[in-house]
């Protein structure tokens, strides 16, 4: 089974616990060190992010994800450190290039930022399974059609996927070129992408017409096969991580008035 | 049990000037296996479409006549409180696909999630099913891995799970081998058994004639003739309407072998056998 969706089951408690938990747990580690202002909070965050995926045994997920970001992130660290507006005190030198404190101290900032980000959204999206999310939503009042439509583009975009290769292969054996220069591949591109057109608008239609027949527009109240999933632990470390939120921006607030 | 009622139905798709069905009408009895025949075009998806419900609420274009489904009229009721009673499959199983569930056993349930089925009952539903369709083992696989013929049992096993009096299947094996295509058949043949109405657009001749009690044949959206197989197939005119008799009564018609009590040429391997050993019984 080939997926886009990026969700491993483990087995673990993570993988049990409600998506909105996790997703409670998203907003609390990007607001919290915000209101705070403390660099110290976005780092504490970035560890108990790391504890949660080790503890959810995907840890070594995240690592391509890192890997993909961290070259953004290290330019930005020497784009920063080199030529930010308040450089002042050189740090250290190599060759011609002198690094300033200022600087890195900034890009360190925003580093510990997009890191607590990336990695509290690992910690929702490779412990949950897409379908179970939508379907927690649905369950609470999202509409089902729009559901739909988010658990099934998981699906449906690598069949369409398929769908390009077997249409690239068919063309390839017709003697088109597909690969090579740039030029070439450009020229390809056109023949093979109005099939796929063609092809899903009308997979579309019999989609379209498969579902109705099942329902899909039934006004009845829509129940579940699976159950909700949830644990009884869910509603503290929602009130939990609520009052984090809220400590928080008390604490921002006195520090304004006072 | 529902009774199918069509009265002088028309039908035109939108952006078209000819009526892709013309004035039909007949009823169905509960519990029969209709057998829909005739070429390319005819009309008999059409037909089927308008049974469902999706002519005309979800295609558009020019209606006229009526269709009772016991009391209901298909016009007035829409697709969504229709789909209870009556259930369609269609030619391709891959589309059916819902694209929204992870195994064969969690796409099964989503018309039962929609129709708002408690859980209990649904899984039950399911099971029952799968059981009857003969795809229990692929409980847990995930549906686009299946293979054709599987794919289509779990199609029809999606519709069967809704408890449907009437399923309409619209060339249902026309996209698999010869192996997918007799699970369907045999499938197929388990649900008319339980006494579940069932509409059949088939191009395999044999097996229709078969199968049903009686078939239908269109031709350019009109009705033809409605009768019994052997009927149907004895017609002289069959080629004028594209249809090609089974092989067994085409092989008889050449001997001039018809079935002494009824007067029709034999449609299955069993009739024509029975004509022709007693035939040769007869010359000995």
């Amino acid at each position: 089974m080939k997926s886009i969706s990026l969700y491993v089951d483990k087995g673990s408690w993570l993988n049990k616990m409600a998506p909105e938990s996790k997703i409670i747990y998203i907003i609390t580690a990007i607001t919290v060190p915000a209101l705070l202002g403390i660099r110290w909070a976005g780092m504490g965050f970035i560890v108990l992010s790391i504890i949660l995926l080790l503890s959810g045994k995907v840890l070594k997920k995240t690592l391509p994800l890192l890997g993909v970001s961290g070259f953004v992130l290290v330019t930005v660290l020497i784009i920063q450190g080199l030529f930010w507006a308040g450089n002042i005190t050189p740090l250290f030198r190599i060759g011609p290039a002198v690094f300033y404190k200022e600087g890195l101290n900034f890009a360190l900032g925003i580093l510990v930022n997009v890191i607590n980000i990336l990695l509290s959204f690992c910690v929702l999206i490779l412990t949950t399974k897409p379908s179970d999310m939508i379907e927690n939503f649905v369950r609470k009042g999202f509409s089902p059609r729009f559901g739909y439509v988010f658990i099934s583009v998981f699906q449906i975009i690598p069949q369409m996927t398929e769908t390009m290769n077997t249409i690239t292969d068919a063309q390839r054996s017709r003697g088109m070129e597909t690969e090579g220069k740039l030029w070439v591949r450009i020229k390809a591109f056109i023949p093979l992408i109005s099939p796929v057109i063609m092809s899903s608008l009308i997979n579309t239609k019999e989609r379209a017409l498969a579902l109705e027949v099942r329902g899909f527009n039934s006004k009845n109240k829509k129940t579940f096969l699976n159950e909700q999933v949830k644990t009884s632990a869910d509603i503290y470390i929602q009130i939990a991580l609520l009052l984090g939120i809220a400590a928080a921006l008390i604490w921002r607030i006195t520090v304004w008035l006072g | 049990m529902a009774r199918i009622v069509i009265e002088h139905l028309k039908y035109k798709y939108p952006g078209t000037n000819k009526l892709a069905l013309d004035d039909i009408s007949f009823t169905i009895e509960p519990g029969e296996f209709i057998g829909i025949i005739g070429r390319n075009e005819s009309g008999k998806s059409s037909l089927c479409q308008a049974i469902a419900g999706l002519i005309p609420n979800f295609y558009k274009g020019a209606y006229g006549g009526k269709i009772f489904i016991d009391d209901m009229e298909v016009k007035k009721v829409g697709v969504e409180e229709l789909c209870e009673t009556v259930g369609i499959v269609f030619q391709n199983p891959f589309n059916q696909v819902t694209g929204s569930k992870l195994t064969v056993y969690e796409e099964i349930s989503f018309g039962l999630e929609n129709m708002g089925i408690p859980r209990e009952e649904m899984i039950k539903h399911i099971d029952d099913a799968m059981e009857l369709l003969d795809i229990s083992k692929y409980r847990d696989r995930y549906p686009f891995d299946l293979s054709g013929g599987q794919m289509q049992r779990m199609a029809i096993a999606s519709i069967i799970a809704m408890k449907p009096e009437v399923i309409l299947l619209d060339e249902p094996t026309s996209q698999l081998d010869p192996q997918g295509r007799e699970e369907v058949f045999q499938a197929v043949q388990k649900l008319s058994k339980q006494g579940i109405t069932i509409i059949m657009v088939e191009h395999n001749m044999e097996k229709i004639a078969a199968y049903s009690d009686r078939i239908v044949l269109l031709e350019d959206g009109k009705l033809i003739d409605i009768d019994t197989p052997q009927k149907i197939f004895s017609r002289d005119d069959l080629d004028e309407y594209g249809v090609e008799a089974p092989v067994y009564t085409q092989i008889c018609r050449e001997l001039g072998l018809k079935d002494r009590s009824s007067g029709y040429y034999p449609i299955t391997l069993e009739e024509a056998k029975r004509i022709l050993s007693g035939d040769r019984k007869g010359e000995m």
